[in-house]
């Protein structure tokens, strides 16, 4: 009658008799046609797309090489050599141009024997930067300590002068190009942090002032354009200071950044901060920890550590905002293209489409090494808590 | 309350009889927002005395112990603990929970940190202890709970069992003279609850003061000199294992009982 009846022995009770290997998969779709059949051709709307971006891809990268690599001018001194002539009719990007002014777009008006100190201050930020991202450096707390004190302090002592050390002053207006650039960013990003984690426990504190404070603070400075808190920083900020003591134009100018970022990144680290269970906070004050030292020792290493990609992408933003600095004045580096196409002794119809593409690259390899970084973080923390 | 020490388990000191008081709370209420979640808690904890709370879920027990080491506030009443009275001055809540270690049901470890730093962290920082210090009391203390060789290993590696093992050691690391336990079995796979109930066992025979809310009644029967059955936000009885089981006076009590001996 049931079902079992028609079930043979081995069937309704089982002992294995002999075990069963480990075996590789099947070999389904292998080689690069399986590859593509699956990857591109897997449906209509697949295959659609493939040759949309194909025919994009055709269209667009051959006058981009074209122009860039193949037309190009590689040396030359002056105009001359970048103008169409009747056996050359095309003439592609003048990188001479970008060659000889080289020089200007990295240092700007910094005297030429001078310049071997900006030099300096390029590796300085690259040893601190490098020991930031290197998640298993030796010796992080110092690299914090380094970072966010040290080499700011060295490099502005070293950037403007001592004549007393034989650093002949250099003022800030004879700064420019890649240095302005990389000097409102690693200012932005240097003040910002620190200030933003302020922010943001202000933000979570338990004190109404503080936490007032921060959240005026925060939503106030998101809610205006960079370009105004630029203008007010530059305008509003003398007001603040005495006469005599008034700030020059880039200091004005970096305040502003560094306010501008500190309140993004302060949202920033707030994210990180909810994601910390409350059992972390408990656990810290049974033990004995005070508030500072939860922060510092518990809260803040895991928060900030599932944060960096999100801290990496705000400071791509913020590298891309210095190009703002130029409303209130600022020399930074593309203005410095700015300055060199109208250049005369440069002008040629290919100049200023060659300066674009040379600060879209520049730009593009900075933003694109961050994001990258951000990535393979991400991918370190997420393998970490799979441990 | 006298002790009902008379009650002989082989290998455990009885409850000492008039020695100095652990923990009192003395008409103790509390309120989130309009709930009354504490009622008149009134509760005397003698040194080396092992105190098992049950009841109901949501009846309070968390509320109250973690109102010993104010993880929260209680809003009326007093809480002395170890001779100091917990009121709103943060030096004497510091102090209180230097003294008072805490075992959480969710283990509560430090995730970013290995096993031996989770348990240096609090003598380094808190007592001021030099490193080499801290890590031979850890190292101490994990071969206790039987797992030294999990030193090096992130919290993360360690089967759910080891993990509140490490929980344990690391509040017995700070050398605390009350422990408090809050489910400390309930998140465990049944094969693991042996090994902390052992580890909590032997603390138990080394004479420590223990507050522990716990359903384990196999474990309450063993160890504890009262049990505190509470309910509603209420102590709605108290009494000796033996009394306790084998004749509940309250009707809850009867009835929660009823439930849980099943
Ligand atoms: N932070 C809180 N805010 C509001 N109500 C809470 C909070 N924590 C606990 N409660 C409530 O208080 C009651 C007692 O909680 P708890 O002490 O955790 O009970 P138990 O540990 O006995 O299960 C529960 O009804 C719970 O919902
Ligand atoms: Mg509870």
């Amino acid at each position: 009658m049931s079902d079992t009846a028609t079930l043979t022995d081995t069937e309704l009770a089982y002992v294995q008799r002999s075990p069963i290997a480990p075996r590789r998969p099947p070999l389904a779709a292998s080689g690069a046609i399986g590859w593509l059949r699956e990857n591109l051709l897997s449906s209509v709307f697949n295959v659609v797309l493939t040759v949309v971006c194909a025919l994009l891809i055709a269209w667009i990268v051959p006058p981009l090489l074209k122009f860039l690599v193949i037309d190009a001018v590689w040396d030359g001194a002056s105009r001359a050599d970048c103008l169409p002539t009747p056996e050359r009719p095309e003439v592609g990007a003048c990188w001479a141009f970008v060659i000889e002014r080289l020089g200007f777009f990295t240092y700007g008006f910094y005297p030429i024997e001078e310049r071997w100190r900006v030099d300096v201050f390029f590796a300085l930020l690259a040893l601190g930067v490098g020991w930031m991202a290197w998640l298993s450096a030796p010796r992080r707390d110092l690299g914090v300590i380094y970072f966010f004190i040290i080499m700011p302090v060295v490099s502005f002592v070293l950037l403007i002068g001592v004549p007393a050390l034989g650093l002949p002053h250099v003022s800030t207006a004879q700064w420019g190009g890649v240095l302005v650039t990389i000097v409102v960013a690693t200012v932005g990003i240097v003040v910002s942090l620190p200030l933003g984690i302020l922010l943001a426990l202000g933000r979570r504190s338990e004190m109404p002032v503080v936490r007032l404070f921060s959240v005026i603070f925060i939503e106030f400075v998101r809610g205006v354009p960079l370009i105004t808190v630029l203008f007010m920083a530059s305008v509003m900020l003398p007001l603040f200071v005495p006469d005599n003591w008034s700030p020059d134009k880039l200091v004005r100018a970096l305040v502003g950044v560094a306010l501008f970022a500190s309140a993004y990144m302060a949202e920033v680290v707030r994210a990180g901060l909810q994601a910390i269970p409350k059992g972390q906070y408990e656990a810290a004050m049974a033990v004995g920890l005070g508030y500072w030292q939860t922060m510092r020792l518990i809260i803040l290493p895991q928060a900030l550590k599932v944060t960096i990609p999100n801290i990496v992408n705000t400071c791509i933003g913020l590298f891309k905002d210095t190009t703002l600095v130029f409303v209130v004045g600022i020399f930074d580096f593309l203005k410095t293209i700015e300055a060199a196409r109208g250049d005369p002794q440069w002008a040629t119809p290919v100049t200023s489409t060659t300066g674009y593409a040379f600060a879209a690259m520049f730009y593009f390899v900075f933003c694109y090494a961050m994001s990258r970084y951000a990535r393979f973080v991400e991918a370190h923390v997420a393998a970490g808590e799979r441990r | 309350m006298m002790q009902q020490s008379g009650s002989v388990r082989p290998g455990l000191k009885p409850a000492p009889l008039n020695t100095a008081v652990a923990v009192e709370m003395i008409g103790v209420h509390k309120w989130y927002g309009d709930f009354h979640v504490l009622r008149d808690i009134n509760l005397r904890v003698t040194k080396g005395e092992r105190i098992v709370i049950c009841g109901p879920s949501g009846s309070g027990k968390s509320t109250m112990i973690r109102c010993i080491n104010r993880l929260e506030e209680h809003q009326q009443g007093r809480i002395v603990v170890d001779g100091v009275e917990l009121t709103d001055d943060v030096k004497k809540v510091d102090e209180i929970r230097r003294d008072v270690g805490m075992v959480f049901q969710q283990f509560n470890l430090f995730p970013h940190l290995t096993v031996l730093e989770n348990l240096t962290l609090a003598p380094v920082w808190v007592r001021k202890m030099p490193k080499h210090d801290a890590d031979e009391i850890a190292m101490h203390y994990l071969n206790r709970v039987k797992i030294p060789e999990q030193a090096a290993k992130y919290p993360n590696q360690l089967s759910g069992g080891q993990q509140q093992r490490v929980a344990i050691a690391r509040a017995l690391c700070m050398n605390p003279k009350i422990m408090l336990f809050d489910e400390p079995t309930s998140s465990l796979d049944p094969e693991m609850v042996k090994e902390v109930l052992d580890t909590m066992v032997q603390l138990a025979h080394d004479g420590m003061t223990m507050l522990v809310v716990t359903h384990e009644m196999g474990f309450a029967r063993q160890v504890a000199n009262r049990i505190v059955f509470m309910d509603e936000g209420q102590i709605v009885e108290m009494n000796a294992p033996e009394p306790f089981f084998a004749n509940p006076k309250h009707e809850r009590t009867k009835l929660f009982l009823g439930q849980i001996l099943r």
